[in-house]
């Protein structure tokens, strides 16, 4: 019970302490600007432009298609399709110095003398990190949720949630790989590309997995994180995905934890 | 309390430490001494359980540091030779932020850190963001974050490395104001730390101890020296000083006055300041002077460490730079007396090269 409870402390006090230098870190401002800048752009694009899903709706009732077209159903998917490909971009350099800025500080030197499990630091800048990764799609989800709230008949909320629990459980296996990459060296940069290199190559692997003949092929596409966040986005669930990525976050904070342990020993 | 045997660790094929034997008693400060690249941080490293060791054991508080690293990382302090520390963070949010991941209690952890800062003296900073800290205070904060958690045991890497004279006088108070209570080793390079602040030195060179005693025993196993202005026939005092039984070595200088002669004695085994100034005046020499020049621990450094000679020069001990207090010990200090072996009184000599002190020291280590 009791070491129960140090351990809760140990983890929220690394949350807390990696979730405050988000918040003072100009990098990250600039990071979340960009991002809200580009998502707002395509939210409006998505809606409002001469293409925009609201024209073609328009046009192809003018025509009178049948069966009508679920317009709010259509806005979310192209919109969190957008929001997980840009986050792609994004997750790596929020990730990059997770640990490659403990290690530049000479701090992993104090946390690793602490009495503090590898694992439960790890634990604790996950959730840190995606803390503040859902903290800038607030404002996003506000707009949504304004252009959303405009719909007749409403969006079915059951939807919506499975969409953006997606994009949640999407970016949290990203940023448990990034932390993985960020916990092999002390450069960021080097962290960010590498781990930008590993997200792209798991988007697009089920491309691969196609190429690839009979189970192999399968097999590689399953780990594919488009394909999962596809079910997700349009609300179906696969309890396949959900493991998926589960188990690209526990493999994410598995790794890190052994990582910074072997650094122990081949340090000089 | 901090009990190490046979510690070795190599890296790769380079050996680091080798076979490092020591204690450290409760409640003693004991100074790890070294020149740079001796081991110092690899044996602290271990020492803290950040680093595995080759072989040999490391016990901390009845722990093995690796076999036990949990236990013992809940009994140490640690100061890393860079401070580890958040440059985003008050310098009161970082010591909350260690006080919680050290396992101090909610209740108690205001208290500490109050604590903590007013022993470092940084209350006022408690707010500053240890960005705009300077590197004294860095330093500082460095040593708060490794007892803010009350630990038996501290381990202090280079606790005044890149001080200014002020500041590590304050360092050191504090130190040794923490002796008793804890369980204090500190690293340094810095000979004057080790003689002001630690009960025992260790001194340690390419990995191995060449010595581990108090300071003033360690001084006092280079011997004594005196220095005596005579007036009179140089020859005959020369010859009067060389038979004064505990003299071992007779260094003529360079003459002060006219008239006045200044040799440098060696001497060894029990003082024979008064049976100098008997003889001398018994022969009918003028005295003028007779000062004792205690060995001091450069000496003792250079006499253990002779090897690094080439990479040290005597004219510039490591610590040349940095102490005060020191400063006007300094140039007796680093005026190594060179022997002159007793059956042949040589000329005046100025030389000090390092070369001439390697081929005409003992080397204790050897």
């Amino acid at each position: 019970m009791n070491r129960a409870r140090i351990l809760l402390t140990n983890i929220l006090a690394i949350y807390r302490r990696e979730l405050q230098s988000y918040f003072f870190s100009p990098l990250a401002y600039l990071i979340a600007a960009v991002f809200w800048l580009i998502g707002g752009f395509f939210l409006v694009a998505i809606l409002f432009s001469q293409g925009g899903l609201i024209a073609q709706v328009a046009t192809a009732e003018s025509m009178g298609a049948v069966p009508p077209i679920d317009l709010p159903y259509q806005f979310l998917q192209y919109y969190l399709d957008v929001l997980g490909a840009l986050s792609l971009f994004v997750l790596p350099m929020l990730s990059m110095g997770l640990y490659a800025d403990e290690r530049k500080q000479g701090t992993l030197e104090l946390l690793a003398t602490s009495p503090v499990t590898n694992w439960a630091v790890a634990l604790g800048k996950l959730l840190g990190v995606v803390t503040f990764y859902i903290t800038m799609l607030l404002p996003l989800l506000l707009s949504e949720a304004i252009a959303l709230s405009a719909s007749e008949p409403p969006l079915d909320p059951a939807i919506m949630l499975m969409g953006h629990a997606g994009l949640v459980l999407l970016a949290t296996s990203v940023l448990s790989l990034g932390m993985f990459v960020s916990s092999l060296t002390a450069s960021t940069v080097l962290a960010a590309i590498l781990t930008f290199g590993l997200v792209l190559l798991l988007w697009v692997i089920d491309a691969i997995g196609n190429g690839l003949p009979g189970a192999w092929g399968d097999a590689v596409g399953y780990l594919s994180l488009l394909t999962h966040y596809t079910d997700f986005v349009q609300g179906v669930f696969d309890s396949s995905g959900l493991i998926l990525f589960l188990s690209y976050i526990v493999l994410g904070l598995f790794l890190t934890a052994q990582s910074i342990e072997t650094l122990r020993f081949q340090r000089n | 309390m901090i009990e190490v045997e046979r510690l070795s660790k190599s890296y790769g094929s380079t050996v680091a430490i080798q076979d490092l034997t020591f204690q450290v008693e409760p409640g003693e400060i004991l100074g790890l001494l070294g020149p740079n690249g001796a081991g110092k941080t690899t044996t602290m490293r271990i020492l803290a359980g950040y680093l595995p060791a080759s072989s040999g054991t490391a016990r901390v508080a009845d722990y093995e540091v690796h076999a036990d690293s949990m236990a013992v990382r809940q009994r140490i302090g640690y100061l890393p030779e860079t401070p580890p520390l958040y440059p985003e963070m008050t310098v009161e949010g970082f010591l909350f932020f260690v006080a919680r991941i050290k396992g101090v209690a909610a209740g108690d952890r205001a208290a500490r850190i109050a604590a903590a800062l007013e022993r470092c003296n940084l209350t006022n900073q408690r707010r500053v963001m240890i960005r705009k800290l300077s590197k004294g205070f860095r330093q500082r904060v460095g040593l708060a974050q490794a007892i803010v958690h009350d630990p038996p045991v501290i381990i202090l890497d280079e606790p005044t490395a890149g001080l200014d004279p002020r500041q590590i006088i304050d360092v050191r108070n504090l130190i040794k104001g923490l002796a008793g209570q804890h369980t204090i080793i500190l690293s340094t390079h810095i000979l004057p730390e080790v003689s002001m602040t630690c009960d025992r030195v260790t001194i340690i060179d390419r990995g191995e101890i060449v010595a581990t005693d108090t300071p003033q025993n360690l001084m006092a196993r280079t011997g004594h020296g005196y220095a005596v202005e005579i007036g009179g026939d140089p020859q005959r005092a020369l010859e009067v000083l060389q038979s004064v039984p505990g003299v071992t070595q007779v260094e003529p200088r360079p003459m002060t006055a006219p008239g006045r002669h200044t040799f440098q004695l060696v001497t060894e085994g029990d003082d024979p300041g008064s049976a100098i100034a008997t003889r001398l005046v018994q022969a009918g020499l003028d005295l003028f002077e007779l000062g004792r020049n205690q060995a001091s621990l450069e000496d003792v450094f250079i006499n253990l460490t002779v090897q690094e000679q080439p990479l040290l020069p005597p004219e510039e001990p490591p610590a040349a730079d940095v102490d005060p207090v020191n400063t006007a010990a300094q140039p007796e200090s680093t005026e190594i007396p060179e022997p002159i072996e007793f059956p042949e009184p040589t000329e005046l000599s100025e030389s000090t090269d390092s070369e001439d002190l390697i081929a005409e020291e003992p080397t204790a280590d050897e």
